[in-house]
């Protein structure tokens, strides 16, 4: 198998996990509440496809990700498309050239990008838009939020990890 | 570094981070756009289809809670059909007290006692039943039965909570009455030839007397034992009597005594009087 056509059947294994992933993330009653809040799956998937892939694949998949999570909650393209366009652009660019795409590397890489997706978001949408006692949304809510999406990011990692190391080029 | 910044594929991050901040600002300001139609669009089939998988009907309560509430209602229910039982019980009192309300108007020194009947005496041609009021509601023996029309029976045994009443049928009963109409007088008495056409007899009467057709017999109350002026019954027919030569009216009561549900005794009126001797007074 080419190294296209490997990546080819990646991307489309991606794209199933990205669909089993909305369909996850917006099936009523299915993923359970915890602390007022439930993880962001599709940001653990972008951010681990992008540590193991090329920057413009990354970005690709990250747009995808963002859209999908900015229209669950709102008609707009908002902080998550932009964010995680640039976030997945960088994290594939770095993995590729800058760092090793290992375990540890991964942690550091999806603790920064779920801190400052989060952080970008509630300033766009709580704090820049005036709401009153944003700060209690940020402790009821949001860190919970983030604490939940960053152990999520664990679980994907091995996934994705599985699915690059079984759908390769042959060596 | 550097020549990563000029590269192709910085410049088609830039130029997709451009596009996404047009479509960002386009789509937060106009609400009903064709991004957000398109994305809804697509994934819509999507979110039904398992929206549907996983609408069991619970609204999301457990097993545990939807059966703690079923029983909850079932409860419910029981108490609620319990209360309208009662409420038509109830109802149904309500409606029997106001038949005797006009009655109660029209003689407020009536003491008056409504009952239900319990039951009929199936030995008793002459349409004996039983109501469910007795001594502990003040009910004696000797006491008038009357309907909303008027005079029906009398109470001939009495026990702690139920009463038998003799209706004006009976040949036990003997009541004094008088035409309302000619002012004749005489005894209403029940006969076995009459009973079973809900029908009485109106005896005694005078080689002059001018009773009629359709005239209402009622009593006189010269005896105390029955309130003068209760309405007995309408006179269908007149005969006379070979056996003891004298005429005699039939009265038709104005109630079907073979259907009386409910009915009221009167345990007070004003003139009540002597003692009941043997079946009845007078």
């Amino acid at each position: 198998m080419t190294e296209k056509t490997a990546s080819v059947f990646r991307y489309l294994a991606y794209t199933v996990e990205i669909i089993l992933v909305f369909v996850l993330c917006t099936t009523p009653r299915l993923l359970p509440e915890l602390w007022g809040a439930k993880p962001c799956l599709l940001l653990c998937v972008a951010v681990t496809i992008s540590i193991f892939e090329r920057e413009i694949p990354s970005m690709i998949f990250g747009i995808v990700c963002g859209v999908l999570i900015d229209l669950g909650y709102s008609n707009a393209i908002g902080v998550f498309t932009v964010a995680l366009t640039v976030l997945c652009f960088v994290i594939g660019y770095a993995a590729n050239n800058l760092i090793r795409a290992n375990f540890t590397n991964f942690i550091i890489c999806s603790f920064l990008v779920t801190a400052s997706v989060f952080m970008l978001y509630f300033l766009f949408e709580y704090v820049f838009k005036g709401y009153t006692d944003p700060w209690s949304y940020f402790t009821q809510n949001l860190i919970s939020r983030m604490a939940q999406t960053f152990v999520c990011s664990v679980v994907f990692y091995f996934i994705n990890r599985f699915f690059y190391r079984m759908i390769s080029a042959e060596e | 570094m550097k020549e990563f910044l000029k590269s192709t594929k910085i410049k088609i991050l830039l130029s997709v981070l451009l596009v996404l901040v047009m479509l960002s600002v386009f789509t937060q300001n106009v609400g009903n756009n064709f991004v957000s139609t398109v994305i809804n669009g697509m994934t819509a089939g999507l979110s039904s289809v398992t929206a549907a998988a996983t609408d069991d009907g619970k609204d999301g309560l457990s097993d545990q809670e939807l059966l703690e509430e079923y029983k909850k209602l079932k409860k419910e229910n029981a108490d609620l059909r319990a209360q309208l039982v009662d409420y038509y019980a109830v109802k149904s009192e309500n409606v029997r007290l106001w038949k005797f309300y006009e009655l109660k108007k029209q003689h407020p020194d009536f003491t008056l006692v409504p009952a239900m009947a319990l039951r009929r005496d199936t030995n008793d041609e002459f349409s004996a039943f039983s109501l469910d009021k007795g001594s502990s509601s003040g009910v004696k023996e000797g006491d008038p039965v009357v309907s909303e029309t008027g005079l029906i029976g009398w109470v001939s045994e009495c026990d702690l909570n139920t009463c038998k009443v003799v209706t004006v049928l009976s040949p036990g009963t003997r009541i004094g009455a008088e035409d309302t109409k000619s002012g004749d007088t005489g005894i209403v008495t029940g006969s076995s030839k009459y009973a079973y056409r809900n029908q009485t007899v109106f005896s005694k009467l005078t080689y002059s007397n001018q009773v009629e057709v359709g005239d209402i017999i009622t009593t006189t109350g010269v005896s105390g034992i029955y309130p003068k002026g209760l309405p007995i019954g309408e006179v269908v027919d007149l005969g006379y009597d070979t056996y003891d030569s004298s005429y005699y009216a039939v009265i038709e009561p104005y109630e079907n005594l073979k259907k009386i549900t409910d009915a009221a005794i009167i345990i007070g009126f004003s003139g009540q009087g002597e003692i009941l001797i043997g079946d009845s007074g007078e």
